[in-house]
């Protein structure tokens, strides 16, 4: 078992895949972390030398990903209902805020449009 | 393992099928009604009625009737009928133990070198150091001896999808393009120059199996070996890379690749490493190695990724250390479109790397542009590839234009001028060109690999039916077709055409 910034993954697993399960860090971001630390794009979190292994650790710190990208869509979502915005109303309903149909298919809408924002 | 009677039409294939049936039971009780007593031979067609072959076998094939199907009993109404459980989920069979990581991808690279069932050719004898470069030699096929047999494997000169495990014994056949490229071996070692050879050629028409039979020509004849099976392996981002300390423009090192390939080398060239010497100390390796020291202990050293590259280095430059005395060496590349384009390894500025930027593959590059003397004279050898191959434009440009250059040369036409008609040039409005590239392959010699000849597709023929692999007689007829068929004598082809068919 391998950790990067806390998070434990299991040394079979795709280093890019280990990088792109963090929030708000996609594949562009990845792709661009593995080359600023040489590891070319098929490397298992096996072949990781622990220096590479810190230092990763280190510039995933440095990034907003995770919790800080999380509290800033739930910043904003906040700031629409505190201003008593349509959108802002709609989230704190669980309810589509782009004018989507509500008769039915708004599972999305309920999982994902509220106040305090899982992601 | 083949069945000996066609599984189609359960009919050995000695029996030989009665020729249309039909007309001639008609025939029959016509002559049977006017003579009773006349002989049927002479009835049959003497002339056969169709090519002895045919292209298009699957649909030339006469339809069979379709059985099983009783058309006399219609319908058959079974009502409805209680199924209890029909719900539940049907039950898994039991599947036993998944194969372990890495087991499947490594059965389906093994390299089987001989086959018990095969017969043994009574007649074929093992290559010794001189064969290969021996014009007698050519339409003979021999075999490898067993301690080069090793080598080649150590080395992965042996590819999965070429027919070893067909036969006993590993053997190959001399052709007229291997006595050239081994005579112009012979010729650059008695020169203590480097022989710089491209070989190109269409699909299967031998090309790595030349590279194969220049390393076994090595092997025999003592030279070192360092062969990089597939360039493919060093420029599809899949090995570690890193960058070496100190160069600029920044070159990388591949460390997992090189400690394989120094293992592989050692392994392959115990015997020439071990008589061999180092001139001078390397005290910056992680063991220190004084001079004198054997070069296997020096290949010993790299244990670890990390100090591999380090350890190459310095094997590299003892090998080619002007003055002393080395072996030739033999450098030898398969696929050499990978290694001509920019790879797919990114520099931490994100920007795609040059092949040419990662250190080993520099070192083949300048080996083969001509940048590197071998004390003992040597060999620089680089295949092509058509079925794994990039799009490699001043690749394919620079080897037609040399090839082209060496035809006028060939000719007599001394001017140099490259603006002649016959030596192609760069499309104007194209903008793929690689300069790198063209620099390296300015100079190197070309070898276009075609089909071989009918008297080689014979020995080869011949060979293949006393293996018991081929069940026919091996006549002018039977050459002549397997030879047509196989694109005018392809070799790859022609072993499709006759071994690798399912009519046995």
């Amino acid at each position: 078992m391998v950790f990067i910034f806390g998070v434990n993954f299991n040394e079979q697993k795709l280093v890019k895949k280990a990088l792109e399960s963090f929030y708000a860090l996609g594949p562009q971001t990845s792709a661009r972390i593995l080359a600023k630390y040489c590891i070319h794009p098929r490397a298992k979190m096996g072949t990781l030398p622990p220096k590479t292994l810190t230092a990763l650790t280190a510039e995933l710190s440095t990034m907003t990903i995770e919790g800080d990208a999380r509290r800033i869509v739930q910043d904003n979502i906040k700031r629409l209902r505190d201003m008593g915005t349509y959108r802002g109303r709609r989230h704190a309903m669980g309810l589509p805020a782009r004018g989507q149909r509500t008769k039915n298919q708004v599972e999305t809408a309920k999982k994902l449009n509220r106040v305090e924002r899982r992601g | 393992m083949s069945a000996p009677n066609c599984l189609r039409c359960l009919v050995r294939p000695s029996a030989g099928i009665p020729s249309s049936t039909a007309p001639r039971t008609a025939a029959h009780a016509a002559a049977r009604t006017a003579a009773p007593l006349a002989p049927l031979a002479p009835l049959a067609p003497l002339v056969p009625r169709s090519a002895p072959f045919s292209t298009t076998a699957a649909n030339a094939r006469p339809k069979k009737e379709a059985q099983g199907k009783d058309s006399s009993k219609g319908h058959v109404r079974a009502g409805k009928r209680l199924t209890l459980g029909k719900f539940k989920k049907d039950r898994v069979a039991e599947k036993g133990r998944p194969p372990a990581p890495g087991e499947r991808k490594a059965y389906r690279k093994r390299i089987t070198l001989s086959n018990d069932n095969a017969i043994a050719v009574p007649w074929l004898t093992d290559l010794s150091p001189t064969d290969l470069a021996d014009p007698a030699n050519i339409a003979k096929v021999l075999a490898l001896p067993d301690e080069v047999q090793d080598q080649l494997r150590a080395s992965e000169a042996f590819k999965p999808t070429q027919c070893w495990g067909m036969f006993r014994k590993p053997a190959v056949l001399v052709r007229k393009e291997t006595v050239d490229v081994m005579s112009r071996m012979q010729a650059s070692v008695a020169k203590r120059q480097t022989l710089r050879l491209a070989l190109t050629g269409d699909k299967v028409s031998g090309k790595s199996m030349t590279l194969l039979q220049a390393m076994t020509h090595a092997f025999l004849n003592n030279w070192i070996v360092i062969h990089l099976p597939e360039a493919q392996e060093l420029t599809t981002a899949c090995t570690e890379y890193a960058p070496v300390p100190g160069t600029e423009p920044a070159q990388y090192m591949q460390p997992v690749y090189v400690l394989k390939l120094i293992q592989a080398i050692k392994r392959a060239n115990e015997k020439v490493l071990a008589k061999t010497y180092t001139v001078s100390a390397h005290p910056e390796l992680p063991q220190n190695i004084p001079a004198n020291t054997p070069l296997l202990a020096l290949a010993n050293v790299a244990k670890e990724p990390d100090a591999a590259w380090p350890v190459f280095q310095a094997l590299w430059s003892e090998l080619t250390a002007q003055g002393a005395n080395r072996p030739p060496i033999l450098f030898s590349l398969d696929g050499l479109a990978h290694v001509m384009k920019v790879s797919d390894y990114r520099s931490p500025a994100f920007e795609l790397i040059h092949a040419h930027d990662l250190a080993l593959i520099r070192l083949f590059a300048d080996a083969l542009g001509g940048g590197v003397q071998f004390p003992a004279g040597g060999a620089v050898l680089a295949a092509t590839s058509r079925s794994n191959a990039p799009r490699a434009p001043s690749m394919e440009l620079a080897l037609a234009q040399r090839e082209a250059e060496q035809a006028a040369r060939q000719k007599g036409d001394v001017s140099k001028d490259g603006s002649k008609a016959g030596v192609p040039q760069r499309d104007p409005f194209f903008r793929g060109y690689d300069d790198r590239v063209e620099a390296v392959l300015r100079s190197v010699q070309v070898l276009r690999l075609g089909g071989i000849d009918k008297l080689e597709a014979r020995a080869l023929m011949e060979y293949w039916a006393a293996s018991g692999m081929l069940r026919a007689t091996v006549d002018e007829k039977t050459v002549s077709e397997k030879w047509t068929l196989a694109g005018n004598g392809v070799l790859g082809e022609m072993e499709r055409a006759t071994l690798l068919t399912a009519r046995v």
